[in-house]
């Protein structure tokens, strides 16, 4: 690949492509991604419709809040039981929104690490009014016009301080 | 307190770009290409079904790791290593070879980076980054993907550090610890591109080099079966662009980059059919770009039907052809 072929101007997210210099020399350059500079949007509303799916069922009581997350953070069951360390046996019934009323404070803490979340959000998803509709913050990521969210964790690990604010025009 | 003279530099892989971060502070002069190559770096592999992941997918690297050892064995640099059971050990251990000075290369789960943009992260259990120094309740990482030094809160590393699962880092740390009066580069080019050429032409596991891409080619056409739904099997797809261009290769999974090691070594080592062998692989590099934006451009559009995976397979089968002939020549370059 020559260099003036692989350039591509996307300072958000920049890597090194290894390149044939105009001196037949090939080494490396610093560009942009092709891919999220073309496709960004793309993977955007994928992730966004996931999520909207994946909360609806939650809600309707067909998913619990570890297998909400589990897809959303593209983990497969076994994968997600040796990072938290529960049995997968467990971690089935965790995942059965019938039975996930049986993990422990404890185990729900695990996941929350895995996950990196505040426990508090394996029973709640938190909301903006962004234009029109709500949207998941887990989506929208403070990019909502109007308000930010900002989650704390504490010193004590099952509280975590959620603060709400008017973004500042 | 940030350690003196060391030099952030991004780089193409985090692995091999660690390394050579470390060696260069050490007072070597060496390129990333070189450190990639001398290991063996060059790879593939295709996990058709895997507990451990969520969907097929492949690798275009050796296994993690192995570069450091490699790079130990054949040019005798040494390197000290630590793994932890307790992180709060593994924490006092760092900070305490950063109070010496010492930049350490850390082993994390890439997903706890928060230095990271949200959409960049996955799980990913053998993420390679350097701390080079700390200061207060933060971190400062020289990671090869970043353009400048970032920081990161001691927690996150932490979680990074001691993630669980496959590939679990197990707060494993590693640092310069001894470099060679003399390198024999004749002998450690020759036999890093001896065992890359056994790897892929001569393992004798199905999934694993050319055999292994043939494999990928054949059960590609298979993916919509795995998939939940359309957007699912077009964020799959699109991930072949990640997995080739994004997830730190240097491009053309590594395909750029080893070019540009064989034309450095045909040099080093007077070996002047090593060079049109970079010419010839920076051209078979091409075709597995090509693949890279077809994928995106198919999962974009949601064309994924039969017609469109099948030639996404004839793609990947002829990369299989030219990368078995043109190993089978640089395999003979180096006898």
């Amino acid at each position: 690949m020559k260099e003036n072929e692989g350039f591509v101007d996307y300072p958000e997210q920049q890597m090194i492509l290894y390149v044939e210099k105009d001196d037949g020399k090939f080494g490396p350059m610093q560009t942009g991604s092709y891919l999220s500079a073309n496709y960004m949007d793309d993977y955007l509303f994928k992730r966004r419709n996931l999520e909207i799916e994946l909360r609806e069922q939650l809600v309707n009581g067909d998913i619990s809040p570890v297998k909400y997350y589990m897809v959303l953070e593209d983990l497969s069951f076994s994968e997600l039981a040796a990072r938290a360390g529960i049995r997968k046996s467990k971690v089935r019934r965790h995942i059965d929104p019938k039975k996930f009323g049986s993990a422990t404070t404890e185990e729900l803490g695990k996941y929350a690490v895995v996950f990196n979340i505040p426990l508090a959000n394996l029973l709640q998803i938190v909301l903006i009014k962004d234009n029109n509709s709500f949207e998941a913050n887990l989506i929208l990521e403070n990019k909502a016009v109007k308000i930010s969210v900002d989650q704390t964790v504490t010193r004590n690990p099952y509280v975590v301080l959620t603060k709400i604010e008017e973004k500042h025009q | 307190m940030i350690i003196q003279n060391f030099n952030h530099k991004m780089a193409a892989h985090c692995e091999s770009g660690t390394i050579t971060s470390l060696l260069n502070h050490g007072g070597l002069s060496i390129t990333e290409p070189l450190v990639f190559g001398i290991a063996s770096g060059i790879f593939f592999g295709y996990f058709h079904k895997m507990k451990s992941f969520t969907f097929p997918t492949f690798i275009v690297r050796n296994k993690p790791g192995q570069m450091r050892r490699n790079i130990e064995k054949r040019t005798g640099v040494r390197f000290k290593t630590y793994d932890f059971k307790d992180p709060v050990k593994g924490q006092q251990t760092l900070d305490q070879l950063l109070l010496q000075n010492i930049p350490t290369a850390a082993q994390v789960d890439f997903f706890y980076m928060d230095y990271v943009p949200s959409w960049e992260r996955v799980h990913i259990n053998v993420h390679f980054l350097v701390v080079a120094g700390k200061e207060d309740s933060k971190y400062n990482i020289s990671d090869a993907y970043f353009p400048r030094m970032v920081e990161l809160d001691a927690s996150s590393l932490e979680k990074g550090r001691f993630a669980g699962g496959n590939m679990s880092p197990k707060g494993f740390i590693f640092h310069l610890d001894k470099l060679p009066a003399d390198i024999d580069y004749k002998k450690a080019i020759t036999k890093g591109i001896s065992k890359a050429c056994f790897y892929m032409l001569k393992i004798p596991i199905p999934f694993l080099g050319i055999t292994g891409m043939r494999m990928f080619a054949r059960k590609v056409v298979e993916w919509p079966k795995f998939a939940r739904d359309t957007e699912h099997l077009s964020h799959e797809i699109m991930k072949i662009n990640i997995l080739l261009e994004d997830q730190g290769t240097g491009g053309a999974g590594f395909r750029f980059m080893y070019a540009t090691f064989l034309q450095q070594a045909a040099s080093i080592i007077d070996k002047p059919e090593l060079k049109d062998l970079s010419d010839e692989l920076m051209k078979i590099g091409d075709g597995w770009r090509e693949i890279s934006l077809f994928s995106a451009r198919i999962g974009k559009n949601r064309d994924l039907g039969p017609d469109k995976l099948k030639m996404l397979s004839e793609m990947i089968y002829d990369r299989a052809d030219v990368e078995e002939k043109f190993f089978k020549s640089l395999s003979k370059a180096v006898k």
